[in-house]
């Protein structure tokens, strides 16, 4: 049977970065008696190993909990959301199953840039927003303060304002109470045809594709004949079932209900993101709005480090994109690394976890080249294009303008930090635009600056200077024309495609000087000397040599302990695992990377 | 115990390790104890045990034997004869077969050369390591270069056969210098020699030295060139190379050390000792106390042991293998001994090598070319 949706609320749970989202759901968890105290473990819903090993929650994860309020038992279904900026993706399609958010402000920390990004999507999507403080358990919590933050940002009346500690479960049920007061419940017609929202999937080996949805109209049940309309393929649905938190079967989910559904989808194409599920024999006329797609921001080269594993790859992208939408991949082929995908990512932290889990869940190990944001190119021809891949840029000859994306970006710091922030800004050819102050002592400082000199260790260098009091938000604009230029690598006399990189002229002989360096250092001694040169166009604009290895042998007597000899050299052997055959010369993970940067050292 | 069984499963051969020295010399990170000759008499009860135990009590027949440490010869005359005595009776060995023991040129006398002669001693190995006194000092060794020759005259008339150790690569040394080490050596008539290149091993005085800054080691360039004329001038005094750092006269090469390149199976007893077993590889703690009081309760004192898979102890013998210069890896013999077809397991590899010139292939064996001599290790953890 079906749940009357007078008594469902769907919510989820927005913030900034560890302000306690994942705890509190564990409380809600917890006290709805959804799980016992003896299956409690903290930060439950992060189960990816990747998570637990991180502490931060990467996929948002749905669990459908029972509450009774004043005698009547209601259905919630929440969804906790990751707060990383490289997640926001898995926010806003969070954010569409759901009538309702619950806005979490950390009391000691208060508000930061997510907190501001992720409470204007939710206000953007109409959503009904329960902002509350979290820890206030802690020593340093300022509840008082920090709700002058919030109104002065968001302009949320501190009156209603909650307060609760996700470890200590303390004011919890009072955010029970203003979710069912004052979140919608679900609209939708029980009667009209079969629609469900795909908000995520993932793939089992058994199963095939589980999709994770929510009911809009209609019901859903096992044995029905569904149809995908994106993708226009008919399942029979073997199981219905929702997350309590594990995978619980149930004959049936009616309107507002969140769970899965299996239908022996063996083919990963079939499944979209964001798609409708409609019934096979009454069709809806008219699918659901769908997610926008998100644009990339970072590009790499992933290449297997064993040859003969292309297809392996291209198997573990594929599953991988059912349960990940907001990353691309296209075939590329290198002249140094072979074959591989070219891949695009939100962020860094997204493209380090898009790796690993790669890595892990299908088995393989990577090469991955230095990442690059998209360029846009006129050539003479009056032709324009979007390269992704620094290789494919023309010679400097044939481009009329060599254009970047710029992004705009929003800084939430406290104020004495602001002067050194403008000056890492200026030096990283930035725009001011304002600063506004949010109390006395903290601001928001908004710049425009070219998404390639942000991108990639801004966030590290804001952390640093502010001591971790700093956060950001960005958003890209638009393509601006600037004086860039392409920087190849030679190693051994030969051009290696994979190492080449875009740098702004005026930088352009600094870092080829610095990148050989560097390259030197990351490149193991050969059999013969080995040259590395960077050069624009054919201008060489600085050269290295590394010395040829003379002597690699340990002639010691090491008796028996054959066992000591041979860690000795599987130590070594390590390091060249992630090692890429470039004519005649080795070149590992770490100098492939290396190219990128541009640090002091 | 079965004798039916292949030399690599059971062992053939066994190993004794005496840990006591007269000092720690600065670049050693073998099980040695320097001040510890009280306990002497505990250690041989417990090594008795130990053998007792290792061999389940039932006398196991040996082909070769090796008494290293420390400084075996550190131990007095009669407790040489007794730990000898031990030893013929719990590891009796074939007739015709190599029995070593590890000598250091200072701690040598005639009483000490008499007990091992008469207790079944055939080979002794002298630890010169140099003949020039800054250089043993640089290594901390506390003999004179002039012992050697003392020792030697104690062990010519009672031995047939005997070697020697030197080092190269000691910081402050020069190529001139190791040319002279080597003509000193030869001037007194070796039929085996072991030339080990020096190393900083962690936690060692001279490591620290080193990693300070104080010591120097010696250029690549250098070394290489040290080497290269140890293996040219032996080569001409009729000394081949046989293994990575030894070189014998034919039909002197250490029967013993062949054991281990060969990847066949060793009993290995006394403190931080190794032995291969069964496929199993393990090694005893390394704590004297430890080693003591385990062996005193009739416990064993066995430390990290490991077991590896098939294919990893495959790759484990073709790089033992190929430290065997002139045999390196027979294909017939590899695959007979580990059940793999060499070039189904190692034949990328292999050919990747071939092809850079470090190592040669006539079709029946793989061996190190001579340029392949000075990147062992390169080659080698390729296989890994
Ligand atoms: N004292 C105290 N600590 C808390 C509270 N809530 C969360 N924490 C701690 O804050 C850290 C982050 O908590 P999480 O629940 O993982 O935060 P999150 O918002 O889910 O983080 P992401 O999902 O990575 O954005 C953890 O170390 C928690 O133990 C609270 O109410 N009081
Ligand atoms: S004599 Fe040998 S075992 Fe003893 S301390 Fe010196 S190097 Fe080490
Ligand atoms: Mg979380």
């Amino acid at each position: 049977m079906a749940f009357d949706p007078k008594f469902i609320r769907n919510f989820s749970i927005v913030a900034h970065i560890d302000h306690g989202k994942s705890t509190l759901a564990d409380q809600l968890l917890l006290q709805s008696g959804t799980i016992t105290p003896r299956e409690f473990r903290e930060q439950l819903l992060d189960d990816m190993d990747l998570e637990r090993e991180r502490g931060i929650t990467i996929k948002a994860r749905a669990v459908a909990i029972n509450y009774v309020m004043d005698g009547q038992n209601y259905e919630l279904n929440l969804i906790d959301t990751p707060g990383h900026v490289d997640f926001h993706y898995e926010v806003s399609r969070s954010l569409a199953a759901c009538e309702g958010a619950i806005l979490l402000v950390d009391a000691t920390q208060g508000v930061q840039a997510q907190t501001v990004a992720n409470a204007y999507a939710a206000i953007n999507n109409n959503l009904a927003i329960v902002p509350a403080l979290n820890k206030i358990d802690m020593q340093a919590a300022r509840p008082d303060e920090i709700r002058e933050e919030i109104f002065s940002t968001l302009g949320i009346d501190p009156a209603e304002i909650l307060s609760c500690s996700g470890k200590t479960g303390q004011g919890v049920p009072e955010i029970f109470r203003a979710v069912i007061d004052r979140v919608p419940q679900p609209a939708g017609d029980p009667n009209a045809p079969l629609r469900c929202l795909i908000f995520d999937s993932k793939f089992d080996d058994y199963a095939g594709v589980v999709i994770y949805m929510r009911v809009v109209d209609g019901v859903v049940k096992v044995g029905q004949k569904i149809l995908l309309m994106a993708g226009g393929t008919e399942h029979d649905v073997i199981s219905v079932g929702q997350f309590r938190p594990h995978q619980v079967g149930v004959d049936e989910l009616g309107v507002g209900q969140v769970g899965y559904v299996t239908a022996n989808i063996k083919r990963l194409s079939d499944v979209r993101i964001g798609d409708t599920i409609t019934e096979a024999l009454r069709p809806a006329t008219e699918s659901l709005p769908g997610y926008q797609e998100p644009s990339q921001v970072v590009f790499c080269g992933l290449f297997p480090a064993t040859h003969n594993q292309f297809e392996d790859l291209r198997t573990a992208l594929q599953k991988l994109a059912l349960n990940d939408a907001s990353f691309t991949y296209e075939p590329e082929s290198s002249d140094a690394l072979g074959f591989g995908f070219r891949c695009g990512f939100l962020g860094m932290l997204h493209m380090e976890i898009v790796q690993q889990r790669l890595e892990r869940e299908s088995n393989l190990m990577l090469v991955q080249t230095a990442p690059n944001v998209t360029y846009e190119i006129l050539t003479n021809k009056g032709e324009t294009s979007l390269l992704s891949n620094p290789t494919r840029i023309p010679d400097a000859g044939e481009i009329e303008e060599f254009r970047e994306p710029i992004a705009r970006v929003n800084f939430i710091l406290p104020s004495e930090n602001i002067g050194a922030i403008m000056q890492l800004c200026e030096d990283r050819r930035g725009t001011y635009l304002k600063t506004e102050y949010i109390t006395t002592t903290r601001a928001i400082l908004s710049y425009e600056l070219p998404l390639a000199e942000m991108i990639y260790d801004l966030y590290d260098k804001l952390k640093s200077a502010t001591r971790g009091y700093g956060t950001m938000d960005y958003e890209v604009i638009g393509y601006k024309a600037s004086d860039l230029c392409r920087l190849d690598i030679l190693v051994a006399g030969e051009k290696v495609d994979a190492l080449a990189i875009v740098v702004h002229r005026s930088h352009a002989d600094r870092r080829g000087r610095k990148l050989v360096k560097k390259l030197r250092a990351e490149i193991g001694r050969h059999q013969f000397e080995v040259a590395i040169q960077a050069a624009i166009g054919t201008r060489v604009v600085a050269r290295e040599t590394i010395s040829a290895l003379r002597k690699n042998v340990t002639a010691k007597c090491y008796g028996g302990d054959i066992s000591r000899k041979r860690k000795l050299l599987e130590k070594q052997k390590e390091g060249k695992k992630r090692m890429k055959q470039v004519g005649n010369v080795e070149i590992s993970q770490e100098a492939f990377l290396s190219v990128l940067d541009d640090s002091d050292d | 115990m079965n004798a039916t069984e292949p030399t690599w499963v059971w062992p053939r051969a066994a190993y004794v390790h005496v840990p006591f020295c007269a000092h720690k010399c600065g670049y050693c990170d073998f099980a040695s104890l320097a001040g510890a000759d009280h306990l002497a008499e505990r250690y041989l009860a417990a090594i008795g045990r130990e053998m007792e135990a290792a061999t389940g009590g039932v006398p196991q027949e040996v082909d070769n034997i090796f008494v290293g440490g420390g400084t075996p010869t550190r131990l007095d005359a009669d407790q040489l004869g007794r730990l000898l005595a031990m030893i013929r009776r719990w590891f009796p060995i074939t007739p015709g077969g190599e029995w070593t023991v590890e000598a250091n040129p200072g701690t040598l006398d005639s009483a000490k050369a008499d007990a091992l002669a008469e207790g079944g001693v055939n080979r002794v190995s002298l630890g010169a390591q140099s003949f020039q006194p800054d250089l043993l000092r640089a290594l901390e060794r506390n003999h004179a270069p002039e012992e050697v020759g003392r020792a030697l005259e104690l062990v010519r008339p009672r031995f047939n056969r005997w070697s020697l150790d030197l080092i190269f690569g000691v910081p402050g040394s020069t190529p001139e210098n190791w040319v002279d080490d080597l003509e000193t050596a030869l001037s007194l008539g070796p039929d085996h020699l072991s030339c080990y290149g020096l190393v900083y091993e962690k936690g060692t005085a001279l490591w620290k030295q080193w990693n300070a800054g104080d010591v120097e080691s010696v250029d690549e360039e250098s070394e290489r060139s040290m080497y290269e004329f140890t293996i040219d001038r032996l080569e001409r005094e009729g000394l081949a190379m046989y293994e990575i750092s030894n070189f014998a006269r034919p039909g002197h090469d250490s029967r013993h050390n062949l054991v281990y390149w060969t990847n066949d199976a060793y009993f290995g007893v006394g403190l931080g000792a190794a032995r291969y077993v069964r496929g199993v590889r393990s090694s005893n703690t390394r704590e004297i106390f430890a080693y003591l009081r385990r062996l005193e309760a009739g416990l064993d004192a066995t430390g990290p042991t490991e077991t590896l898979d098939p294919e990893s102890r495959a790759r484990e013998t073709s790089i033992l293998m190929l430290r065997r210069t002139q045999t390196g890896i027979e294909r017939a013999d590899f695959a007979r001994r580990t059940s793999f077809n060499l070039d189904d397991l190692l034949g990328e590899p292999i050919r990747r090598h071939v092809s850079r010139g470090l190592l040669e292939d006539d079709g029946s064996r793989i061996r190190f070319t001579r340029e392949g001599l000075f990147l062992a290790d390169t080659v080698l953890c390729d296989l890994l």
